[in-house]
């Protein structure tokens, strides 16, 4: 059995989102180093090496990541619920999801998750949550409708291993530290654009300053590239992501054949935005509601891997 | 000096021996956990069957064969208890329900009824959650001896009261297509 395999694979990615969120943290905290780094240098006009405001904004901007990351873990997954309007339902509203999803908590030995479902003709499903005893799995209407058993227990399980791996947590951190690089990035050129109409004159006065226009240039580049980079990185964790929890899903029905065929109908389904989506939530659902992923989509930017990707690893497990 | 090595060691022996019992402690709890689920889960389905065998004999009109073999098969596995006793007898059980699912199958007027239907997917649900359940169960219980009897936690472990335990094993049988006799 190649259950050692996924055990191995999820220590991996544990490693590498670990990993990940260091290095976003860290631009964050290198981000905030460049901001007081140029101020410094702008107020003595003159190029220091080792900058104290350096220091603090570095310390400023990493603090809020992990206040602001604080404050979504606690909210964020209500926030997320009610975006997409899902609304909680009974066993008796749908005996067989509630069934499958009871199974899947046995099997992955965690908490039975509320479930939910979106009133939507679209395929497609998600998790979340803050920890394992206090999440929520979504269906639409439309997957409830056109999945048979099998192929249920197949999504369901992914989404039930997005939660036994802590990946809804992650991904929350992952997001909040993206959303704060994107939010001071554009803080920097707002003021940058406003400080170039207003104070034209007075950087005429200091021609002196030839090094703080080279510092300008340098928060410019910074300013436009850390958003980027810090977007390709979240996208990197998110595919990391979807590959680790169709993994764990096979891992629990011991089934791929269920999970791809699900993913064939979802993904035929797909690339028609509906009512409680958005770019803030394209990357939980299991297949992007957004667009179709192929191997031509599947670029840096991408939420999700391709789908021959997924299936092609899936029956390397199942072999 | 030699006195703070020895302290030092003596440190580093209590600190390992504290984390390997917590660890052991973690991994039987979890597989005691993962044991009480299954129980909740058998017991559900010894409660389910004498329903569903209700049902099928009020639509028959008569009793069936393949009905008092589930019956039987499900007063067996109510009896047992623990692992060991209780693995041969729910994979009868399920074997048993198997040949009934395969009778409903076979009789249209059944397969419509919806308490039937109702009764089915709650079974078969029941049954997955028995084997999922065990499956956790299962992979508790090997982490755990693996835990335990791996160096150098088995110098220590027997002597803390950790002792081996029981898997949950069902017989191959219950793969097997069940042969169905109709009347």
């Amino acid at each position: 059995m190649a259950t050692t395999d996924f055990v191995a694979a999820q220590a991996a990615n544990r490693r590498n989102t670990l990993l990940l969120l260091v290095i976003l943290t860290a631009l964050a905290a290198v981000f905030g180093y460049v901001i007081g780094w140029v101020l410094e240098g702008e107020l003595r006009d003159a190029v220091v090496f080792v900058s104290f405001a350096g220091l603090v904004g570095a310390a400023v901007l990493a603090a809020a990541s992990v206040i602001w990351s604080g404050i979504s873990l606690a909210f964020g997954d209500r926030m997320v619920l009610s975006m997409a309007d899902a609304k909680p339902i009974e066993k008796a509203d749908a005996p067989q999801l509630y069934n499958v999803v009871e199974e899947m908590s046995l099997a992955a030995g965690v908490p039975m998750p509320r479930v939910m479902v979106m009133e939507v003709d679209a395929l497609n499903a998600f998790a979340t949550g803050t920890s394992t005893s206090h999440s929520a799995i979504v269906v639409t209407r439309g997957l409830l409708q056109t999945l048979n058993r099998e192929e249920l227990q197949g999504v369901i399980g992914h989404e039930m291993g997005h939660i036994a791996n802590l990946d809804t947590r992650y991904m929350t951190v992952v997001g909040v530290t993206v959303g704060l690089i994107a939010l001071v990035s554009s803080m920097i050129l707002q003021t940058m654009r406003w400080g170039s109409y207003s104070g034209g004159s007075s950087s005429s006065d200091r021609k002196s300053s030839g090094g703080s226009a080279i510092l300008i240039i340098v928060l410019l580049v910074v300013a436009v590239l850390a958003p980027l980079a810090a977007k390709a990185v979240q996208m990197a964790v998110s595919r990391q992501r979807e590959y680790l929890a169709d993994a764990t899903s096979v891992r629990f029905t011991r089934n791929p054949d269920g999970l791809i065929s699900a993913l064939r109908k979802l993904e035929a389904a797909a690339g028609k935005p509906f009512p409680g989506v958005s770019d803030a939530t394209q990357h939980l659902f299991i297949v992007n509601p957004m667009r179709a992923m192929t191997a031509k989509t599947t670029a840096l930017m991408a939420t999700h891997p391709d789908l021959e990707s997924r299936i092609a690893r899936l029956r390397n497990l199942g072999a | 000096m030699t006195f703070w090595i020895v302290l030092g060691v003596i440190a580093l022996i209590v600190v390992w021996l504290i984390a390997l019992y917590n660890g052991l402690v973690g991994g039987r709890n979890q597989a005691q956990t993962a044991w009480s689920q299954i129980d909740v889960q058998l017991k559900r389905r010894h409660d389910l069957i004498p329903n569903l065998v209700q049902v099928v004999k009020d639509a028959m009109g008569y009793e069936q064969e393949t009905l008092t073999k589930v019956v039987q098969a499900r007063n067996a596995a109510a009896a047992a208890s623990g692992p060991a006793q209780s693995g041969p007898a729910e994979a009868a059980l399920s074997q048993a329900t198997r040949g009934l699912f395969a009778l409903v199958e076979s009789y249209p007027q059944l397969k419509a009824n919806d308490n039937v239907k109702q009764l089915q997917e709650e079974l078969t649900s029941t049954e997955n959650k028995i084997a999922f359940s065990r499956q956790f169960y299962n992979d508790s219980v090997n982490g755990y001896n693996t835990r335990r009897q791996s160096f150098p936690a088995v110098l220590a472990a027997a002597s803390l009261g950790f002792g081996p335990m029981e898997l949950f094993n069902m017989p191959e049988s219950e793969r097997e297509v069940p042969k169905v006799a109709l009347r």
